[in-house]
């Protein structure tokens, strides 16, 4: 055994030049499961391991009200409860900047899990006091970076002028959505009257934040027991964690997958690669045998080899994909409360390394098999590649690892739902693939006497070649093929985002969209927007908050299906239709008429209506401000995800909702240019009303896109570079068969200039079949993408695509067909000189 | 012709003088490195003599470059190796009209086809190489070298991979094809029932080509 493993060793290091292909798909193919699986483990583990602290206690009572004194007793009989309050509003700098935050204000006792770190370092306490007259803020880093804004720097809070004191460094609980919804603004409790932003208009939200020994649920029962007509919500950190965790699974899953892809195609390279380096080794296998080596311990010396070559690049990949993972986890702790842990490494680490070790096995065997069952006499005599055949065992043995790489496959993948996709996805681009070489044959076949092609000596020759047993194509379609395929798909959809972004949105979009005016800014609020010269339109629509309580007669509260009950207590913003204003969609029943001024009528937002099994036709029961109000459903509708502004939850027939009015939403038409001036101008003279300018989110949308754009096109060029080396390794070993096949045409009679141009049209014919299949697989996943996931047209983009498919596997077939024609050193005499 | 090599100046035919006249049908025998396989690429053009000439039909060779040599072999010549050579990639019937083809002719799947049932492979004619046995191939390769009439037809071992009973047949096809024909043969061979069956024998020995006593007829 020891002369097997020197003898592997010493072979392999003479003769290992044609590997690098091997070890370099494999080690792109497990770097890629590595990083996907790594990311996922330390953003996972690290978020859901801070779970508690990520959501601020082990429950949380929300209310739009302070809670009353026996509630509060109750809670704090049974745990600590610290009190956050926060609403959205507008921060002014004293350059006259201004920008939506969430402003955050809490007593001593937050936060109950993790700590709040500080730059320059100090105590939440200590930053946040009444110093030299002035209220201290704390700022999250996002929002100071965006404003400019440095310690000893002034902003405006409503009334209120504070000095900002601190950037936050870690802040335990901040929101998932903090640089969309708003970013955070620390203040003191003790400050917030000096805002004069309290007021009865206003969006405060209460967030009792409990820790508890007790086990969440049953305290969510008791306390929802003792306080049966109470109005607020409760949340326990599992249902977060939950929550939370099936969105990290899919995303983990998406990463895997891309992974897992990038091995696939790399898998090839494997196959490829070792086909060539062992029809090199055809003489030394021959004399092995000849001298008695048997046929167990032959292959076991070679298995050894490919071992070898595996656990090495695998374990190089891995220690890549580790790096990445870590590096992608720091970018991640910016935005998210992350501490990354090296210990969290190993499993995904490992499960890589085997994935590579049994990729490789399951590629490499079938070629080992068919090389090592050469029979000597026939290698000697030079006719060994003519009628070699894989013996049933090795594809025994390559199936078993196959089976296992599945199995593992579906243990690993977070969710199970996107690991059967993607087995079943592989099956099917298999057989479509299949399909697509048995057509293409019978086609070449049917081409073959077509009297186009008579004469055409070079085309009829590519079209032979590329059908022919061993030919490129398969290997070339199934790699640049697959890795097309994504890029394909990643184009389509980024192009439809940006489309969307840049075209339809601003269209329709208005150019400031506003919360919390109050009745009586009403007037004051239409002069300052109408100062405004390229103002087109101004929407304003009431906004009410209520509860569904009954349907049909039956109450929620009091439903024995713990959703509905809960969902009772969940708060609605209602509003009217107004033109349609917020630009819904009706999917079932039917509007009422403009002039209808009836007994009130509801159409409802069809999640909610789902999620309740609600039909048109129902009687409904609200309660908004502790009065009820019925009306009956009459229609359902969705909103246009990417355009609704305002989330309307239940559209009221007009006056239904007159005496509960409050608070006003509005959304005003003008120039983007002049969006800036009118913010400013309103966060100046009634600074609780919340402005938020569609430009802006475009902008962060649009940066947020460009970062996704910047990750899919990091991916994308991995595997293609995974799926170049395969065809690297393709054009390698077909460049001896292509020698062997002009030497003879030569000594035949055919001229250099028509073998070149039978290898160049070999070759595009080869870009264009691939292309051909990019594109429509492309497109089809593209178009699942768009349709199911994003809710997107997917337009007249395919162009697009086509020419990313088009452009990339001419190119890089081009380099291929470049190469073997600057190699192509024809040797017609070796034909005579080896005599076969 | 010599070849210089690391080691030196390597003599591998020295003041060799061969007429073969039209028709001709001359078998070369001698050891292995004997240069009988230099021979045959001197007389196809695949190699330039380092002195002398070779001519074909009063065209001298060396003179020529290699798109009219290739063209010369295309017309006039040619040629069935010991290792067979089809193109795996081809069928029979396209390696048998593989000629015709290069040469731009319609009818090359016709003649190809009637030459490939004279051969008795009618029901091999989308056969891959890979798909045939050895006098198969062989029997292919016989085909292919006479589909476009040569007037030239080079043979370098041709029963060399096959066994007894296999090589005579396609020996005997070899030569009833050429009778038929009249084209011109020069034959390497270790085989003597093959070198009889020529109308002179010559032995190459060190690089020295001599003529063989006259051979006994096969007939």
């Amino acid at each position: 055994m020891r002369f097997l493993l020197r003898f592997a060793w010493r072979d392999l290091r003479s003769g290992s030049r044609s590997l690098w292909v091997f070890s370099g798909c494999l080690m792109l193919g497990v770097a890629l499961v590595a990083a996907g699986g790594g990311l996922f483990r330390q953003v996972a583990g690290g978020l859901l391991a801070e779970s508690r602290a990520l959501f601020g206690g082990d429950l949380e009572v929300r209310s739009g009200e302070p809670l009353r004194p026996a509630e509060l007793s109750w809670m704090r009989a049974r745990g600590e409860v610290s009190l956050l309050m926060e609403f959205r509003t507008m921060l002014r700098t004293s350059s006259g900047q201004t920008h939506l935050v969430e402003l955050q204000s809490f007593d001593e006792r937050y936060p109950l899990y993790g700590e709040v770190s500080l730059r320059p370092a100090s105590s939440l306490r200590e930053a946040l006091a009444l110093r030299d007259g002035s209220w201290g803020v704390a700022l999250d880093p996002v929002l100071a970076q965006r404003l400019g804004l440095a310690p000893g720097d002034s902003v405006q809070l409503g009334a209120l002028t504070a000095a900002v004191r601190a950037r936050i460094e870690r802040q335990p609980d901040r929101s998932l959505r903090a640089d969309w919804a708003g970013l955070p603004v620390l203040i003191a409790g003790e400050a917030l009257p000096a805002t004069q932003l309290v007021q009865p208009a206003s969006r405060i939200s209460y967030r009792y934040r409990v820790k508890t020994a007790e086990e969440p649920g049953a305290w969510r029962s008791a306390f929802a027991a003792a306080f049966p007509d109470a109005d607020w919500e409760v949340r326990t950190f599992a249902e977060r964690s939950e929550r939370l965790a099936r969105a990290l699974r899919q995303i983990g899953s998406g990463l895997l997958l891309i992974g897992f892809s990038a091995l696939f195609i790399g898998g090839l390279g494997v196959f490829n690669s070792v086909h060539a380096y062992l029809q090199g080794k055809l003489g030394t296998l021959a004399t092995l045998r000849t001298l008695g080596l048997r046929d167990r311990r032959l292959a076991a010396t070679y298995v050894c080899q490919i071992l070898i070559l595996a656990g090495g690049a695998s374990l190089a990949g891995a220690l890549l994909g580790g790096a990445l993972a870590i590096a992608g986890a720091a970018l991640a702790a910016e935005r998210l409360p992350l501490a990354p842990a090296l210990a969290r490494l190993a499993a995904p680490l490992a499960l890589a390394w085997l994935f590579g070790v049994l990729t490789a096995l399951a590629f490499a065997l079938p070629a080992l098999g068919r090389a090592v069952s050469a029979p000597p006499a026939m290698l000697f005599r030079g006719l060994a590649a003519a009628g070699l055949r894989t013996p049933a065992a090795y594809w025994g043995w390559a199936a078993v690892c196959g089976v296992v790489v599945v199995g593992l496959v579906l243990t690993s993948i977070p969710d199970a739902r996107f690991g059967i996709g993607f087995i079943l996805a592989c099956a099917l681009l298999l057989a479509l693939l299949e399909g697509l070489v048995r057509a293409l044959r019978t086609s070449s076949r049917a081409l073959r006497d077509h009297p186009l092609l008579a004469g055409r000596f070079a085309l009829r020759l590519a079209l032979a070649n590329l059908n022919r047993p061993g030919s490129p194509l398969r290997p070339a379609l199934l790699s640049l093929g697959s890795a097309l395929t994504l890029l394909v798909a990643s184009t389509l959809v980024v192009a439809a985002l940006l489309r969307m972004l840049n075209e339809t949105v601003p269209e329709r979009a208005p150019a400031l969209v506003f919360y919390d005016v109050a009745p009586a800014q009403l007037d004051e609020f239409r002069k300052l927007v109408g100062g405004s010269p390229s103002l087109e339109r101004l929407d304003l629509a009431p906004l009410v908050l209520g509860r569904l309580v009954q349907v049909n007669a039956e109450s929620l509260r009091e439903s024995a299906d713990v959703e509905r009950a809960l969902e009772s207590r969940d708060e609605h913003k209602l509003s009217y239709r107004l033109g349609n204003f917020d630009n819904v969609v009706l999917t079932r029943g039917r509007w009422w008429p403009d002039e209808y001024r009836g007994s009130p009528l509801v159409a409802m937002e069809d999640r909610e209506a789902d999620q309740l099994g609600l039909k048109v036709g129902d009687r409904l029961r609200f309660e908004i401000l502790g009065e009820p109000l019925e009306a009956q459903l009459v229609a359902i509708y969705a909103q246009r995800r990417f355009e609704a502004r305002f989330w309307l939850e239940g559209i009221f027939s007009d006056g239904a909702l007159d005496p509960f009015i409050s608070r006003y939403v509005g959304a005003a038409y003008l120039d983007p240019g002049e969006a800036i001036a009118a913010q400013n101008r309103i966060a100046t003279a009634a600074p609780a009303i919340v402005t938020v300018r569609t430009e802006g989110i475009l902008a962060e949308a649009r940066a947020l896109l460009a970062r996704a754009g910047s990750g899919l096109a990091v991916i994308a060029a991995v595997t293609l570079a995974a799926s170049l080396l395969v065809l690297a390794s393709v054009v390698a070993s077909s460049r001896a068969r292509q020698v062997y096949d002009a030497s003879v045409l030569h000594t035949l009679g055919a001229r250099l200039a028509v073998i070149r141009r039978s290898l160049q049209l070999e070759y595009a014919l080869l870009a264009l079949v691939t292309s051909l299949f990019a594109v429509a697989a492309g497109t089809a996943l593209a178009g699942f993408v768009m349709h199911y996931r994003l809710q997107l047209e997917t337009g007249d983009t395919w162009w697009l695509g086509a020419a990313t498919a088009l452009v990339i596997s001419s190119s890089s077939l081009g380099l291929g067909a470049g190469y073997v024609l600057r190699r192509l050193r024809l040797a017609p005499a070796q034909l005579l000189r080896d005599g076969g | 012709m010599h070849y210089t090599t690391g080691a030196g100046r390597v003599d591998v035919l020295k003041d060799v003088d061969l007429d073969v006249a039209p028709g001709e049908r001359v078998a070369i025998a001698g050891p292995s490195g004997s240069g009988k396989t230099t021979l045959l690429l001197l007389l196809a053009g695949l190699e330039r003599p380092s002195a002398g000439s070779v001519a074909l039909e009063g065209m001298a060779l060396e003179r020529l470059g290699p798109d009219a040599l290739a063209d010369l072999r295309r017309e006039r010549v040619g040629f069935v190796f010991q290792g067979f050579h089809l193109v795996p990639s081809l069928s029979a019937l396209d390696n048998v009209a593989l000629p015709l083809e290069i040469a731009g002719r319609r009818d090359a799947r016709e003649k190809a086809r009637a030459l490939l049932g004279k051969v008795g492979l009618a029901h091999r004619l989308g056969h891959l190489p890979a798909q045939l046995s050895g006098g198969e191939q062989q029997r292919v390769a016989i085909a292919r070298a006479l589909v476009h009439s040569p007037r030239l037809l080079l043979a370098d071992e041709p029963t060399g991979n096959l066994d007894d009973h296999t090589g005579a047949a396609v020996s005997g096809l070899l030569f009833d094809l050429n009778a038929e024909a009249g084209t011109t043969l020069v034959l390497v061979t270790h085989n003597l029932e093959m070198a009889e069956r020529c109308d002179r024998v010559m032995r190459l020995h060190e690089g020295e080509l001599s003529e063989l006593a006259p051979p006994l007829r096969a007939s």
